[in-house]
This record gives C-alpha cells, structure tokens and sequence, in this order.
C-alpha cells in the first residue's frame, strides 16, 4: 500500500494536479457531485425504507435510485484516487483510514441487504420489516460518518 | 413531521458526537512564532508548505492552498530556498515537526492564510 502510495505521487499526473491552478479543485468539485449523487440516492432510499414516503413503491424507487448512486460511484472512485495521490501521507492519517473502513462497512451494509432482506422485498406490506429498517438506519448513519471524516480530513 | 424532527436530530447528535472531541490535530492553545531559513518549499496544491530551518530544529510548516496564497500576495518567488521568513501557528499534537501557519511574514510582507 506504501509502494502504491509512493508511485502514485511520483507520476506525471499527481505533479499535475499539485502544480495546476485548477485541476485540483476542478476533481474536488466532481468528487462532491459523486457524493451527492451516491449519498443523496441512498439516503432517499434509507427514508423510503424508514417510511417516509410510503405511498411511493419502494422497488420502483430502487430501480430509480440506484443506478444513479452507481453513476455517483463513477465520479467518486477516480476523483477520490486522483486527490490522494497529491498526499500518500494520508496513509498515516488515523482520520482518513478511519474514513476508508466506513466506506467499506457502508459497501458490506448495502451488499447484505441486497442480499438478504432486499430479496423478499415483492411481498412488503407499505412498511418495510425492522431488519431492513436496521440496514437503512445504519447506512444513513454510516455515509454521513464517511462525509463527516471527508471533510475532517481538512482540520487533522 | 415528528418523525422527520426526530431522525434529523437524531442524525445531527450523531454528527456532531463524532466531530466533538480531539479531532483537530494542531494545538491552537500553543501558538509559537518560528523565524528560519527556507530549505525546500512547495507552492502546490492542496496547500503548500516550506521546510524551515531554525535555531534548533528544521520544521515542517504547511501553508495554504497556492491559489489562496497568490490572490493574497504571496507569489511562488517569496518562498525561495535560501529566504528569511517568520511564521506564525500551531503546532501539531501529535508530529512535533510540523505546524499550521496562521501568517506569514516574508520581509515586511505579511500574509494571512486562513
């Protein structure tokens, strides 16, 4: 992980972005529009479930929400990637690992629940059952402990 | 609307009990007023820095973003290798090294960088 990290800010692109007036903040700015995209579909989705908005069907709102969370994804990845590599140094940050294994926790919490409860969803009554009430609670708690340390990570 | 009061103020006590305590990492209690020699400076982003050399040790002191610096007067040619400066911030809690400028003072030019 070191040795990526040291190669990573060697290339041509870290200098890049270190050196560009704007290129920086330019990947900072998509790297926002991916969190609202990907945090703002899944949150709404949480709420859903959570029973706000229960006359919407809550399948129909997946098939919604969902790929646009991927698309908000897309941005985050490579944008997130490109900013690191401007400072390997975070590799010591306990804020920025901290960061990391909540986004991973928040990835394992929506992957069970598609896995598990997600699968029955067809036969929900207008509420959804307390387990995927709990997956929901602790995705909307988990992404905004990962925005939290995101911006933290400026302060530390 | 309860129910919407409710997760709100359940969400933001959980926000603001992560960010509560110990997060910020320099020590705005013991501001200290360095005057070195730059060794090696950096005008880039996301903030720049130069390696100060002072009378007992060599600090790592971490400026503000280039852009930021510029729009203030700060060009990239007043942190040259081999300048007097004075700085004035923080120092890192946990990396003696390093402090967060507040100002900077290059000849009789000071700098505010927050």
């Amino acid at each position: 992980m070191q040795e990526f990290a040291a190669w990573a800010a060697a290339t041509p692109l870290a200098q890049l972005l270190r050196d560009d007036a704007w290129l920086y903040p330019v990947v900072e700015i998509v790297h926002i529009v991916g969190f609202t995209l990907l945090v703002g579909a899944a949150a709404m989705f949480d709420l859903r479930l959570l029973g706000f908005g229960r006359s919407l069907p809550v399948q129909a709102l997946a098939r919604h929400l969902l790929p646009w969370s991927w698309v908000g994804l897309l941005l985050l990845v490579p944008s997130g990637l490109l900013m690191f590599t401007t400072q390997p140094e975070l590799l010591d940050n306990d804020v920025f690992l901290l960061k990391l294994a909540l986004i991973a926790a928040a990835g394992l919490n929506a992957l069970v629940f598609h896995a598990g409860p997600w699968r029955a969803a067809g036969g929900w009554p207008h509420t959804a059952p307390a387990w995927a009430r709990l997956h929901a609670m602790l995705s909307l708690l988990l992404w905004i402990a990962v925005i939290a340390c995101g911006r933290l990570l400026a302060y530390v | 609307m309860k129910r919407a009061l409710f997760l709100a103020a359940l969400l933001t006590v959980a926000a603001t009990a992560s960010a509560h305590h110990g997060w910020n990492e320099y020590d705005a209690k013991q501001p200290q007023q360095l005057t070195g020699t730059i060794e090696e400076s950096g005008y880039q982003q996301p903030h720049g820095f130069v390696r100060l050399k002072t009378a007992d040790k060599t600090w790592l002191v971490v400026l503000a973003p280039p852009g930021r610096m510029e729009n203030r007067g700060l060009a990239k040619d007043m942190l040259a290798v081999g300048g007097k400066v004075t700085v004035y911030g923080y120092p890192n809690r946990s990396k003696p090294n390093e402090l967060r400028a507040e100002r900077i003072t290059v000849g009789d030019k000071v700098t505010e960088l927050r």
